[in-house]
């Protein structure tokens, strides 16, 4: 082996500057083994046929995912009886912007979208600000029973909420001391608000977690050198520790909201005449017949009524998309910067 | 503030102090006793919520699963039965039974596929190419959708009205190729059950390429760790595609494979198509509380358990940077 390799070397020396590349080339395939000869054809053609490949597989998953938005959009602007035509599949025979009109009629779309981005935006801000200041803690501090108390943070991030909501329930119907006092909190916005506050909110296990990592990357040199200038420690999170942490910051608040956009489970356990876009689209089927045929006893064909549901879909999706474009940096490179995972 | 507060603690917890070399060990005993009250507030905030919010009610919903519940004035009453609501929900409910099994099987199935598909589709991601950006953007689309009612719609849509944009795409797989090769190669008795599986994989493709958005994120934020030293290493030996695979790729990205797979788990729980989720709730909304926390707790138990097997299973061959 050492002395194949050494001839190739003379080989090269000896070869000079006369020759085209191609010969080259030629010549310094002659002079291998045919053991790396294989190797250089193996890559040659694995070089060429991969990107085909990967093409393929790219766009027939790219395809996958895309479709259900794709047929969203068609789907909204078409009329109903298109749905019941076999010649329409993509693209509508009667061009209407009626459906997606109704259906926000019957989402009350304003007024939903209002008090959803009251909550989300609200919900997401405090639990940021809540979640980070416990990560910090975690990350940072050295008390007795901590491994205990982050036991908990991993219970918090394991135990589904469906375990846990209908105490909550009773809780937050009965809110208060007992004897003394006890206010009715459901069905008010408190009821996502309190949680949030304190770092309770939905999967906030997942987000005091994110912090921690991310907060334990964070050079000591930092916090040392503000200390020794006299900060203590809260001013230290604030003054130091905060700006440094920006982007962990905007990418665990866009998860957040993105997550308080999605959810369904929590909100309709709370909230009963408080509608969120989630809860809406859920019984989009009862506030159709509600709302444009006056009776819920009417009968639509399940396949003429997913004009309705896609237009919905697309509604209630469309501002979160929005976000996702115009801020995809920090969706994607943030949570994996922020180092989730030493777990 | 801190010194303040150094002081009070010299002051209150060793009034008599003899010489001055103890006065030193004390003071930095002090500050460390400082800080660590400095770590209860900042964890105080979540402490309260976490005993209101989650603790107690915890707490609460273990107990309702031994107790007939009811409503009474100002609080809910409860009534000791012991184990009888867990054999309910086991024996006698119509529907737990087979949900929970139907469940299960599918985490048990889908879990693996959709690691080995996020990190292949990762691995691809990585690599250089035009129009990486905008396949990134699209993959990681599922990540702010699946999570939610619309995602329930559309797969119902996929799945019951037959316009499935998904069964097309999969009917090229499910046509029993499979099973007919196997026949012409001579094996038999297995084919029936490759080709069924093969062919519930394929029609489970649009879930698997939908809840696998955050793993491909954290894969490709774990590809993108490895360090270039390693890389270069493996080029110089003259290492395959399919050895630095191997030998590179999967050591490196081997904690997170753990990460992963918990967080796969967690994602079915709240997963919008989670039929014993569902039936949970649709008992709380009979209110018949006491079954509706024994299904829960017999759910979460369980996979908690399997949960915790593999976790220790794969934790043995992780592979950590030595720093």
């Amino acid at each position: 082996m050492t002395d194949t390799t050494g001839s190739v070397v003379k080989n090269e020396s000896e070869i000079g500057n006369g020759l085209t590349p191609r010969q080259a080339k030629k010549l310094r395939m002659q002079s291998m083994t045919a053991e790396e000869r294989g190797y250089v054809r193996r890559k040659a053609v694995m070089d060429a046929v991969w990107p085909i490949f990967r093409f393929v597989i790219l766009f027939g998953l790219g395809f996958v995912i895309l479709y259900p938005l794709i047929y969203m959009v068609s789907c909204t602007f078409r009329e109903r009886s298109d749905m019941t035509d076999p010649t329409v599949m993509w693209i509508p025979r009667h061009f209407t912007l009626n459906v997606l009109r109704e259906t926000l009629t019957a989402m009350d779309f304003w007024n939903t979208l209002k008090t959803t981005l009251i909550l989300n935006i609200g919900c997401s801000f405090v639990q940021v600000v809540s979640c980070a200041l416990t990560g910090y803690g975690f990350a940072r501090f050295k008390f007795k029973f901590k491994g205990l108390l982050f036991g908990i943070v991993i219970m918090m991030i394991l135990v589904p909420t469906q375990v846990i909501s209908l105490p909550l329930y009773t809780q937050f119907r009965y809110f208060g001391i007992r004897g003394l006092f006890t206010i009715n909190l459901i069905d008010t916005l408190w009821t996502m608000y309190l949680p949030a506050i304190t770092a309770n909110g939905i999967r906030s296990g997942l987000m005091i977690l994110i912090f921690r990592q991310f907060f334990r990357g964070l050079p000591k040199e930092l916090e040392d050198a503000a200390y020794i200038d006299g900060c203590g420690p809260l001013k230290t999170f604030i003054r130091v520790m905060i700006p440094n942490a920006g982007s962990a910051f905007l990418t665990v608040f866009l998860f957040s909201v993105v997550w308080y956009w999605n959810d369904y489970y929590v909100s309709s356990t709370f909230f009963v005449n408080t509608n969120t876009l989630a809860r809406m689209l859920t019984n989009l089927d009862v506030e159709l017949k509600i709302r444009l045929f006056q009776s819920a006893s009417v009968e639509i064909s399940p396949r003429e009524q997913i004009v309705w549901k896609e237009a919905g879909c697309l509604l209630s999706i469309t501002p979160i998309l929005l976000l996702y474009v115009c801020l995809q940096k920090y969706f994607t490179e943030g949570i994996a910067r922020s180092g989730i995972t030493g777990i | 503030m801190a010194e303040e507060a150094i002081k009070n603690e010299e002051t209150v917890t060793e009034p008599g102090s003899p010489s001055p070399k103890p006065v030193n060990k004390r003071r930095k005993l002090t500050y460390e006793r400082c800080k660590q009250l400095y770590g209860y507030g900042f964890i105080s905030i979540w402490m309260i919520g976490t005993l209101f919010f989650f603790l107690i009610p915890l707490v609460k919903s273990f107990w309702y699963s031994f107790n007939e519940v009811s409503i009474g004035e100002g609080k809910m009453m409860t009534d000791f039965v012991g184990m009888s609501k867990y054999y309910y929900v086991i024996g006698s409910d119509p529907n737990y039974t087979s949900y929970l099994s139907d469940t299960l099987k599918e985490t048990l199935w889908k879990t693996p596929l959709v690691l080995i598909f996020s990190l292949f589709i990762a691995v691809i991601l990585n690599q250089k190419f035009r129009g990486r950006t905008l396949s990134r953007a699209i993959f990681f689309l599922p990540v702010i959708i699946a999570t939610g009612p619309v995602y329930k719609i559309i797969s119902g849509d996929m799945n019951s009205t037959g316009n499935t944009g998904a069964a097309q795409f999969s009917t090229m797989f499910s046509t029993n190729l499979v099973g007919q090769l196997l026949q012409f190669l001579g094996i038999y008795g297995i084919s029936d059950n490759m080709s069924t599986m093969i062919s519930t994989v394929a029609d489970n493709i649009f879930g698997i390429v939908w809840s696998s958005g955050i793993q491909i994120l954290l894969f490709l934020g774990a590809l993108q760790n490895i360090p270039p030293s390693a890389k270069e290493a493996a080029q110089i030996e003259g290492a395959t595609a399919w050895e630095f695979f191997w030998k590179i790729t999967l050591p490196y990205v081997s904690p997170f494979i753990l990460a992963n797979l918990i967080f796969t788990v967690i994602d079915s729980f709240t997963s919008p198509t989670n039929t014993v989720m569902g039936r949970i709730l649709a008992m709380k909304e009979e209110w018949k509380f006491g079954e509706a926390a024994a299904m829960a707790w017999i759910y979460f138990i369980i996979v908690l358990v399997a949960v915790g097997i593999v976790s220790l299973i794969v934790s043995r061959f992780v592979y950590y940077e030595v720093e």
